[in-house]
């Protein structure tokens, strides 16, 4: 296995060596990095799937190519997969799908017994097998005509506790069908009844045949009938069946009657079709009728294998002629010599033996019909390798004949055979056959083939002289001398090389010499590729660390002496790279800063220092006040303030104050430095300003026209200004960019992508247009198909489709793309624009042929709901598969979870050439998991049989996930999960899908639809294929998830993310609600997890969190988490706007909880009574201890509370508390229980300002009109106070409480009170709104223009 | 590098001044005195080798044509089309993959 993987290797570097190797690199690289989250996965389990791919590829390449598997091929990967120890379950059903007709070559009895000799011995080695192999040898018997009893079969199944599924059944119908066994398919179809499991077209196919196989053609036909009746529309196979009954019968007539049935019907049968009813004809003794058949056949290319097929069949079946009769019918193109397509015929005709008079009249014939170039060569080829010397020499004597020399070395293979099993009399024989052919021996047959196999050369001679064999003495005698050479005096190494001089000794010293000087200059591109190019390293860690580790796997790899040897050559390569302005981390310099030192090397240290990057350690930040008082003082000083001022300016722009930023840069203009500047500019960008932008960065080139900004400033003042429709200051822009050559990143064209698709979305032509054209003509981006679709979506957005088809179709002219063609056809289909569709295909026909032509037609069909043009589409005939683009319309199905149109896909494609099965059904399970819908994929595990398709391993897992997630048992054996799907394909490169997955996501995320559902999908899909986004595409689905509630699947994200992104976090916002959302779910030990987890990354959490988890904790009596929170929180509270009563009432209500209601009092009232106060007494509010114990029906707390309360505004003369437990009472609608504490304690009605500020808040909730009217009604004196009033009618207003608000209007005007006009609008649009008439005039304005008023002259009052 | 470049030293002495043809496709027919006699014309043939698998008794369709000089070998692949038995035969020089890697050194000075 080790050797296998050099050879792989060195087989692999010639061509293309520098694209393969700088793979490897980053291979290796990749894998450093995912070995932090991953474990290794296990050898064996390795070596175990590659195993089963190799074998997968092998026998499908072999099938693809010739339409059958060699028997050789199949009884070595066999032999392969039981030497790999426990072969897994879909390496057992590849195999045994391999014993049927794909094995043509094999008697029909030889296949069943191989399959069995497979089945057995598989299962000794442990593999278990499940209904989709017993299903599999079902077919393998069907197939090669294997007489068995279908009960013992079942029996057979139960024994092992297998259950049946619709697939046994139906094959077992066929079974008993194939015998004639009506009878027993009757019984077997009573079965299916009662499970009731659907009768599919499959059946009743079978039963034409049973008929028929009885003797019962007329029931045959009926079956048609019964067919209909049952709703089941006859198709091909069901034609074919009857067909093939008819042919067995040897009946024409009947065959073209029905073969023109079917002919004029909307079906159509496939040459492979005709390819059965000839055999079918040929094995009933009926090769007459053969011709009429391959008339009509097509002879498509993708059947020339089936064709193939069928030749090699009719062979093994020993009617050769009829097989001799179809090749010659083959249209190949006979021009070609090079490839000499009888030959697979002749060889298999020497396999079986057929006689050698016949095979020389075939070769006259294939040579006459120029099928072959030299077919006597090539069949006395296979002679030799099968080691038949007779037919060998009836070959030889022809080709002399015709006048072919007959060389020596002919007869080495037939020697070789005998030398090998020291077969004395075989040698003779072939020595003998060489005289009779006048060939004679020469030094080389003797010395290699003939005298291995005596023990002494004497008994060679005395042998040959014993047995007649006529030899010439000289030749003989060199050859001894030569042989005694050979083996006495050269030794092994010398031989060895001699055995190696050529090729291989080249190849194999050039191959390292070339590795060798390879890896030095490589590594600069590889460096550079490394660093430049963004999909190489995602944030974090960004590229320092990438090209950090590549640096230090570099000088790793390399011996002492190497870098010794090197090292002036790495000192420039370092230097290089500092040019490069490229960085790396100082850790990993640390690392290789180590290395160096132990290869003795310090000398180099020096020059990888220069790489590192340094990062400003200032850890105690001063704030921008002291930084604004320290530059006025250096200012008055007359000090220079250059510094400081570009400092001020970075910390007011991280602190996102534009004002002030530009404020203090036109008060210190002349102190500005080009830093501060960048800033500035970056700043107004972020804040849209387009104005202020272009006027700092006007500045700024006046400052130091050379001065370069980094690549994202430029890009974000491009987007700016062109969103301001500053178009020629934009392309000026990007010219500058061009001009100063700023580094373009991946990252920087996604950028112009959003730009130009934000300007497309807005409907901004020119902007596109010139923008698009400036980027392109300037070099900064290539026009792909992604930069250039907003071309096109300028046009589909204004659903003015001959623009977007232009578009399309111009882009195409200019830039050799179609951007978005899939969604302008799908809109023109839509649309029924025929004329247009005929365009655009016209125009892809020709410009990138008919095939993709027909894929965008068909997938635009696909995705417009139009299957039945679909279907026509893909059965054009000679369309293949083309695996890429299939998996294109997969994928998209999937992230738009389409799951109608990729059912659609895969049932079209079934009989599509070439079309990976597996890898459909694949894509379909992935959508079904998205969907959680485990009966659909159930389905899929049964049409994966029917179809006789082999399911990877990691399907069959994908499978039994579904399955298992919703609580169903899986009927097979899943393969265990050893490494991660499409891992060959490194995380640390996305592909066009993982782009397309994340901005889906975010899309998705934008649009917030369905509680975040669609976005959770796509990283759902993503996760299944283990791309990984980057950390904002995580936070950001979190963030929605948790405002959606979905705390879980936030979870699960979080989880996925980071152990996927190294140091990920949520930030701030995305931990509140992570709090909230915990709390709400009561998670509460968890919240607090989450809390601490913010605090330790400085974050600060929103108050409404951290109130939330103080609440929660108090309502569960959690003193000891409050007091923790407390101490978290603690230095903080005024940053996160947290008051300190919260803690206060909270820690009572905790306690209170706890039934330590003295404890809770006491406290209270010692912070109430104290001399150092921490709140004033004023502000001591309690409202929310008190409503909740008042909720809560704590009557015994409410009772100590209260006469605390009275005691505190009696004795201390402290009214806060017992005015607000009045209030809650009031609120509570304990209307008499707040009457007796406002007779108890009258102070209660003078505290107006309290009183005042519960209606305020209480008036702009609806529902609180009845606690207005009470308190009013305890407290009349209220309605002499505007706010009151106002309050009051407002509250009136929100709950319609007309009633109300009239005795307010009329108790107010009794007063004479001078209403506000604010007032006045209000209650006249109650009236209104209710119907009534309005006893006033109503004031005109709006709203807004009372409110304003009434603010305005209360200010100019104050 | 010392030892690397000792090893090309070795491998480019053989080669150098030894003009040789590889020639693939041979068919199962000819061996390697019907590859003297064709190339032959081309020149003074001083080594033919098509070597054979002992194992099976054929040839493996490749094989070496060493000629006296540099000019012969042009000769012979100047000509478009060698075929024996009916069957095209694939010549090309002989390139020793070391003298490939050694041109390698222009490349390395923009490093």
């Amino acid at each position: 296995y080790v050797l296998l993987s050099h050879l792989h290797f060195s087989v692999r570097l010639s061509p293309g060596l520098l694209g393969l190797l700088s793979q490897a690199r980053l291979h290796s690289i990749a894998a450093e990095k995912k070995n932090y989250l991953q474990e290794e996965p296990t050898s064996s389990h390795r070596r175990n799937a590659s195993q089963f791919d190799w074998a997968l590829m092998r026998l499908d390449n072999s099938v693809r190519r010739t339409g059958r598997i060699p028997k050789t091929l199949l009884q070595k990967v066999f032999d392969n997969t039981c030497h790999s120890g426990s072969p897994g379950g879909n390496q057992a059903l590849l195999l045994l799908r391999s014993c049927g007709s794909l094995l043509p070559e094999l008697k029909l009895s030889e296949r069943t017994e191989f399959a069995h000799k497979i089945w057995d011995e598989l299962q000794k080695l442990g593999t278990v097998y499940d209904v989709s192999h017993y299903n599999a040898l079902l077919k393998v018997y069907l197939q090669n005509d294997h007489k068995f009893s279908p009960t013992d079969f079942l029996a057979r199944m139960e024994k092992g506790n297998i259950q049946p599924n619709r697939v046994t059944y139906q094959r077992l119908i066929a079974a008993y069908c194939n015998m004639g066994d009506i009878e027993g398919a009757s019984t077997i179809l009573g079965f299916m009844k009662t499970k009731d499991l659907p009768v599919t077209e499959a059946v009743f196919s079978a039963l034409v045949t049973g008929h028929a196989r009885s003797g019962d053609m007329e029931n045959a036909e009926n079956i048609l009938t019964v067919m209909k009746e049952a709703g089941i529309e006859p198709g091909p196979d069901t034609y074919l069946a009857l067909l093939n009954a008819y042919a067995e019968k040897g009946d024409i007539d009947h065959v073209k009657q029905t073969l023109e049935k079917v002919e004029k019907s909307d079906l159509y049968l496939m040459d492979r079709d005709l390819l059965q009813i000839i055999l079918s004809f040929s094995k009933a003794g009926y090769p007459q009728y053969v011709p009429e058949i391959l008339e009509k056949i097509t002879y498509e290319r993708r059947y020339i294998p089936d064709t193939m097929n069928l030749i090699l069949l009719l062979v093994t079946e020993k009617l050769e002629d009829t097989a001799l009769q179809i090749l010659l019918a083959c249209p190949i193109s006979r021009e070609s010599s090079q490839n000499d397509f009888g030959s697979f015929f002749l060889r298999h005709c020497v396999t079986m033996n057929t006689p050698a008079e016949k095979l020389k009249d075939y070769c006259k014939k294939l040579k006459e019909a120029q099928l072959h170039t030299s077919p006597l060569q090539f069949t006395l080829q296979c002679a030799l390798v099968a080691q038949k010397l007779d037919l060998a020499k009836v070959l030889m004597k022809a080709l002399k004949e015709e006048g072919f020399p007959i060389r020596t070395h002919y007869f080495w293979p037939l020697l070789v055979g005998h030398q090998k099993e020291k077969n004395v009399q075989g040698i003779v024989e072939v020595l003998k056959g060489m005289h009779e052919i006048g060939v004679t021996p020469d030094q080389e047959t003797y010395v290699n083939y003939v005298f291995p196999c005596f023990d002494s050369i004497k008994s060679v001679r005395a042998v040959l002289q014993e047995n007649g064999c006529p030899h010439d003495d000289n030749v003989f005698s060199q050859a001894e001398l030569r042989s005694k050479a050979v083996n006495g005096n050269l030794d092994y190494i010398l031989s060895f090389l001699v055995d190696l001089a050529g090729v291989n000794f080249y190849c194999v010293c050039s191959n390292l010499l070339l590795l060798l000087q390879c890896t030095h200059f490589l590594s600069y591109q590889i460096t550079e590729l490394l660093y430049k190019d963004g999909r190489y390293c995602q944030e974090p860690p960004g590229p320092t660390e990438a090209v950090g580790y590549f640096l230090y796997n570099l000088i790793d790899s390399m011996s002492d002496s190497e870098v010794q040897a090197k090292e002036e050559r790495l000192r420039q390569y370092f230097h290089q790279l500092k040019e490069m302005n490229v960085k790396i981390p100082e850790n990993i310099y640390r690392g290789i800063r180590n290395l160096l030192d132990s290869y003795h090397v310090p000398e180099l240290i020096k020059d990888v220092n220069i790489l590192v990057e340094r990062e400003k350690t200032d850890s105690r930040k001063p704030s921008s006040s002291d930084l604004e008082s320290k530059l006025e003082k250096l200012k008055a000083e007359n000090q220079p303030i250059g510094d400081i001022l570009k400092q001020l300016i970075v910390m007011l722009c991280s602190e996102e104050n534009m004002q002030k930023a530009l404020e203090l840069k036109a008060k210190y203009e002349s102190d500005m430095v080009v830093g501060g500047y960048a800033a500035l500019i970056n700043l107004c960008c972020r804040h849209d300003n387009a104005e202020d932008a272009l006027n700092l960065k006007r500045e700024f080139d006046r400052l130091d026209s050379s001065a370069v900004l980094d690549t994202g400033k430029y890009v974000r003042l491009v987007k700016v200004l062109g969103k301001h429709g500053k178009l020629q200051d934009a392309i000026n822009i990007l010219k500058e960019m061009k001009e100063k050559d700023v580094p373009v990143k991946d990252a920087t064209v996604l950028s112009f992508f959003h730009i130009l698709n934000g300007a497309a979305l807005r409907g901004e032509t020119e902007t596109v247009k010139q923008l698009h054209e400036a980027i392109v003509t300037l070099g900064l981006a290539k026009p792909s198909t992604a930069l250039s679709s907003p071309l096109v979506t300028l046009y589909l957005e204004k659903d003015d489709l001959p623009a977007a088809l232009e578009s399309t179709i111009d882009c195409y002219e200019k830039y050799k793309i179609l951007p978005r063609i899939h969604d302008v056809l799908c809109k023109l289909i839509e649309k029924g624009e025929t004329e247009l569709i005929q365009k655009a295909m016209d125009f892809v026909s020709q410009e990138q042929g008919e095939m993709t032509m027909l894929y965008d037609l068909f997938f635009a069909f696909l995705q417009t709901g139009n299957y039945k043009e679909a279907k026509k589409i893909i059965e054009t005939p000679g369309i293949r598969a083309r695996p890429t683009r299939l998996q294109w319309f997969c994928d998209r199905c999937i992230a738009n979870n389409q799951v109608e149109t990729l059912e659609k896909l895969v049932e079209l494609t079934q009989k599509l050439f070439e079309c990976d099965r597996d890898q459909l059904y694949y894509s379909l399970l992935k959508l079904y998991k998205v969907n959680d819908d485990w009966q659909k994929a159930d389905a899929v595990w049964n049409k994966m049989q029917e179809e006789n398709i082999i399911p990877r391993e990691k399907t069959l897992r994908l499978l039994a996930e579904i399955l298992r997630n919703n609580n169903q048992e899986v009927p097979f054996d899943v393969p265990e999960l050893w490494y991660e799907e499409e891992k060959d394909c490194p995380t640390s490169l996305p592909s066009p899908v993982e782009v397309n997955l994340q901005q889906g996501l975010l899309n998705a995320c934008h649009r917030r639809r369905n509680k975040g559902k669609h976005a959770f999908n796509i990283f759902l899909t993503a996760k299944k294929q283990n791309i990984v986004f980057d950390n904002e595409t995580y936070a950001r689905l979190i963030n929605l998830l948790l405002m959606k509630d979905n705390s879980t699947q936030a979870m699960q994200v979080k989880d996925f993310a980071e152990t996927h992104i190294k140091g990920f976090t949520l930030n701030d916002a995305a931990n509140s609600l992570l709090i909230i959302t915990q709390v709400r779910r009561d998670y509460l030990k968890d919240a607090l997890t989450t809390l601490k987890t913010a605090l330790d990354l400085d974050q600060i959490p929103s108050r409404l969190a951290v109130t939330r988890l103080i609440q929660a904790c108090a309502l569960k009596g959690d003193t000891e988490s409050i007091h923790d929170i407390q101490k978290l929180v603690n230095g903080l509270e005024d940053s996160i706007g947290l008051s300190r009563m919260v803690f206060i009432n909270n820690i009572a209500l905790a306690q209170i909880k706890n039934n330590n209601i003295d404890v809770a009092i006491e406290s209270i009232e010692n912070m109430l009574t104290s001399e150092n106060q921490t709140v004033d007494p004023q502000y001591f509010g309690l409202a929310y201890l008190f409503r909740k114990v008042i909720e809560g029906q704590l009557e015994p707390a409410l009772k100590k509370i209260s006469i605390m309360a009275e005691r505190l505004a009696n004795q201390f003369a402290v009214y806060k508390p017992v005015t607000d437990l009045f209030l809650q009472l009031v609120d509570s609608g304990k209307v008499n229980d707040a009457r007796a504490l406002l007779q108890r304690c009258g102070a209660i009605a003078e505290q107006m300002p309290i009183l005042l500020v519960f209606c305020i808040r209480n008036c702009q909730r609806p529902g609180k009109a009845p606690v207005m009217k009470s308190l009013l009604e305890l407290i009349p004196e209220l309605i002499d106070k505007e706010e009151a009033y106002t309050c009051l009618m407002k509250s009136y207003v929100f709950d319609n409480d007309v009633t109300s608000a009239k005795a307010l209007y009329e108790s107010l005007t009794a007063k004479n009170v001078k209403l506000n006009d604010l007032f006045l609008k209000r209650y006249a649009v109650l009236l209104k709104n209710a119907g009534e008439s309005v006893p006033f005039t109503e004031p005109p304005e709006s709203f807004e223009f009372y409110a304003k008023q009434l603010k305005e002259s209360k200010e100019t009052h104050l | 590098m010392a030892a690397s470049a000792a090893r090309g030293a070795v491998v480019l002495r053989t080669n150098i001044g030894r003009p040789v043809a590889f020639v693939r496709k041979i068919p199962w027919t000819a061996a390697s005195s019907e590859l003297r006699e064709h190339f032959a014309q081309f020149g003074h043939v001083r080594k033919c080798t098509v070597p054979f698998d002992k194992e099976t008794g054929f040839h493996k369709g490749m094989g070496w044509i060493h000629f006296s000089s540099e000019e012969e070998l042009h000769n012979a692949l100047q000509q478009e089309n060698h075929i024996i038995d009916g069957v095209k035969l694939h010549v090309q020089p002989q390139k020793p993959k070391a003298l490939q890697g050694d041109q390698t050194s222009d490349e390395e000075k923009d490093f």
